[in-house]
């Protein structure tokens, strides 16, 4: 059977976010934890090939100890198994040391098919960790996925481009990103979710992935925030002209250099 | 045999409060719940009165999430231009910790979280479908196709009785059974608020309004609580007029009682933070279900119990209570359950404050959501109010001669007023 693993981030609710007008930082206490949006599309995939040609799903999510839920919430929407990744060791992770642990996590399951995850998350928007665990175990990847299917040991699905659409064919193994609401997630199922809970979520930390606290966390990432700044938004003017008066308006703008003509 | 000895659909008050007492009484329990956490999906103000759930979490005062103790509390008219209020205050209100305001969105997570400590399995972000029927006899409960099995369920679904309706179980709501209600929770600083209300930081201001100046043909109410650093402000409308005045919207209502001087003042420079809508039981016994059946029992909104009388409104007291006398049947049943065991519920309810005050108060809702009450009374004590405290220089009247004055000027008859005055005395 096939094996597939969704990688899930709980995030705060993006609508419920403030953000800290001092400290520059996200004000996450308020907002309530759900399943990042995107992921929950790739989950979606992942349960429509267990529909048709039937699939062992294992999601896994890297997190603190109170993450379990959304896996939980993964597994009542009919995934078979969850292992958070969770370890002190691991806190304070950017996305290159993220994408190594997750990497690390989907080689000791071991024999996996394709792996799913959203293109990016709502709390940090970068995009970096579906191929950066790619590129960690060496297969290939599709990025911008809005349909996937699969057949007979390929991954046929069409992505997103800036410029059109491409459909790609892929052999297994493939990881593969999915666009936001490129489906319609199904419901939690009361029945999967009671037997979710008495099954558990399984927690694996540094030791059983075989990681060095070098390589991992804080330590482990290159990325350093120097400062942070808000960007001011610039004031906009709003002038009402009667239309034979255009011209004098673009002759106004032009003379203070504000827009340019003649294609420069 | 069944997976689970009892299922609680929802974990309000009403549902989570049962469940503590069923686990605690050694009954292996599922409590479902739509929101995700319990208390997203409810809009109540609120104020919690009474002091139920000491039964089940001794000391639930200290542990619970309460923003503030009621120590002033009032019941204005509002008209356009005035405010007649009654207003309460009182060191006993703190000290007898009488009125308890929460925000729900908090609380029921704190207490769904008891009954999950108590033992009970929490599911939450799960919407039941429906009861399952063997032969006459509830046995258990479907979701998505699935049955869950148990012995015995309680409903505890709230205002919106989805489970009981698919069950046939009971009818539709009509626009009688309940009202509309809205909240706005509003930002503002703490100690904003303890000038502003004339409060300290432990003390709370609750109050209800009659709001029947705010729209040609519309009743409604409105109230005010004061939580730690916000503001809950909100209407209650009656739906059948609402729906009448199809010119209406509701959220038009809710600006307009905000925009009144005496409101506005109160929440300026505050920062909206929520605004939400739910339904109001209102429709007392006319509107209740069958409160048992073969396996069933039905707790809180979803049974219609909620209480007002003008001076205050209640639902969340009412909710614990009911929830934890459907416990108690089960837990003394718990052998053999049937439609006849399961009737000690009710007996139960009428023996405790639950339907001994929806039958005292019965038919409250048409005196309430009057005309008289909402409109002309309001108009006639703004007449006397203001020809009493307006000083022109002329020869004082005795107190008869101005309400007779304000009686006329507001085309009544002292016959009508006397007898609208005593029909509401009599049911308030």
């Amino acid at each position: 059977m096939l094996n597939i693993v969704v990688m899930i981030k709980q995030v705060p609710d993006s609508s419920e976010v403030e953000i800290d007008p001092v400290k520059m930082t996200l004000n996450r206490t308020k907002a309530r934890n759900v399943v990042n949006a995107a992921d929950l599309n790739a989950l979606e995939f992942a349960l429509r090939i267990k529909d048709k040609v039937g699939a062992n799903i294992t999601v896994i999510s890297m997190g603190p100890p109170m993450a379990d839920a959304a896996i939980i919430e993964c597994m009542a929407r009919g995934a078979d198994r969850g292992i958070l990744i969770t370890d002190r060791a691991f806190a304070g992770a950017d996305t290159y040391p993220t994408g190594l642990t997750l990497a690390a996590t989907i080689a000791k399951i071991g024999n996996v098919d394709i792996i799913f995850g959203g293109d990016e998350t709502t709390d940090s928007s970068t995009g970096h960790v579906g191929p950066g665990v790619a590129e960690f175990l060496g297969i290939d990847q599709i990025t911008y996925a809005k349909e996937v299917d699969y057949e007979d040991g390929y991954v046929i699905a069409t992505r997103d481009l800036e410029d059109g659409d491409e459909t790609v064919k892929v052999h297994t193994p493939v990881l593969i990103t999915v666009l936001l609401n490129s489906n319609i997630p199904r419901h939690q199922s009361l029945r999967k979710k009671i037997d979710a809970i008495r099954k558990g979520v399984e927690s694996w930390g540094i030791n059983e992935l075989g990681l060095k606290p070098d390589w991992v966390g804080l330590r482990g990432s290159p990325t350093i925030v120097r400062s942070m700044k808000a960007i001011k938004e610039p004031e906009h003017l709003h002038k009402t002209v009667p239309i034979d008066q255009i011209d004098t308006i673009i002759a106004d703008l032009v003379s203070k250099n504000i827009i340019k003509v003649g294609g420069k | 045999m069944s997976e689970f000895d009892v299922i609680v659909i929802g974990a309000g008050p009403a549902g989570s409060s049962a469940a503590i007492k069923l686990a605690q009484g050694g009954m292996n329990v599922l409590l479902v719940e739509r929101g995700d956490p319990p208390g997203t999906k409810n809009v109540s103000g609120a104020v919690l009165w009474g002091d139920e759930l000491s039964r089940v979490v001794p000391d639930w005062e200290r542990s619970a999430p309460i923003e503030r103790f009621v120590t002033r509390k009032e019941v204005a008219f509002l008209t356009e231009r005035s405010k007649i209020a009654i207003s309460y205050s009182s060191q006993d209100l703190m000290e007898k910790k009488s009125g308890k305001i929460i925000v729900r969105g908090k609380f029921d997570q704190w207490l769904a979280r008891k009954a999950k400590d108590a033992g009970a399995m929490l599911v939450t972000g799960i919407t039941v479908d429906k009861l399952v029927m063997d032969d006459g006899k509830v046995i258990g409960v479907m979701q998505d196709g699935d049955v869950v099995t148990s012995d015995a369920v309680i409903v505890a679904e709230g205002a919106n009785p989805r489970v009981l309706i698919n069950s046939g179980l009971r009818p539709k709501l009509s626009d009688h059974d309940v009202a509309l209600g809205i909240k706005e929770t509003i930002k503002l600083p703490e100690n904003v608020i303890n000038e502003r209300f004339n409060v300290d930081s432990k003390g709370g201001y609750a109050s209800e309004f009659v709001l029947g100046f705010l729209e040609d043909g519309l009743l409604s109410g409105g109230f005010l609580y004061t939580n730690k650093d916000t503001v809950s402000l909100g209407i209650v409308a009656s739906l059948d007029r609402l729906r009448a005045n199809g010119m209406t919207h509701s959220y038009d209502i809710m600006g307009k009682f905000e925009e009144h001087p005496f409101i506005k003042n109160l929440i300026k420079d505050g920062i909206p933070d929520e605004y939400a809508a739910h339904l109001v039981p209102e429709g007392g016994l006319a509107s209740m279900p069958e409160l048992y059946g073969n396996g069933y029992l039905v707790a809180g909104d979803a049974a219609m119990f909620t209480f007002s009388n003008g001076m205050v409104l209640q639902g969340i007291n009412y909710a614990i209570t009911s929830g934890l006398l459907a416990a108690e049947t089960i837990l003394e049943n718990k052998t053999k359950i049937n439609k006849e065991t399961l009737s000690s519920y009710v007996t139960k309810l009428r023996n405790s404050y639950v339907l001994s005050d929806l039958y005292t108060f019965n038919g409250i809702q048409n005196v309430t959501w009057s005309d008289f009450t909402q409109k002309t009374m309001p108009k006639i004590l703004d007449s006397v109010m203001m020809s009493m405290f307006d000083e022109r220089g002329m020869p004082k009247k005795h107190l008869m001669q101005v309400l007779t004055a304000a009686v006329k000027s507001n085309g009544m008859r002292y016959t009508d007023l006397i007898s609208s005055g005593y029909r509401m005395m009599r049911k308030m």
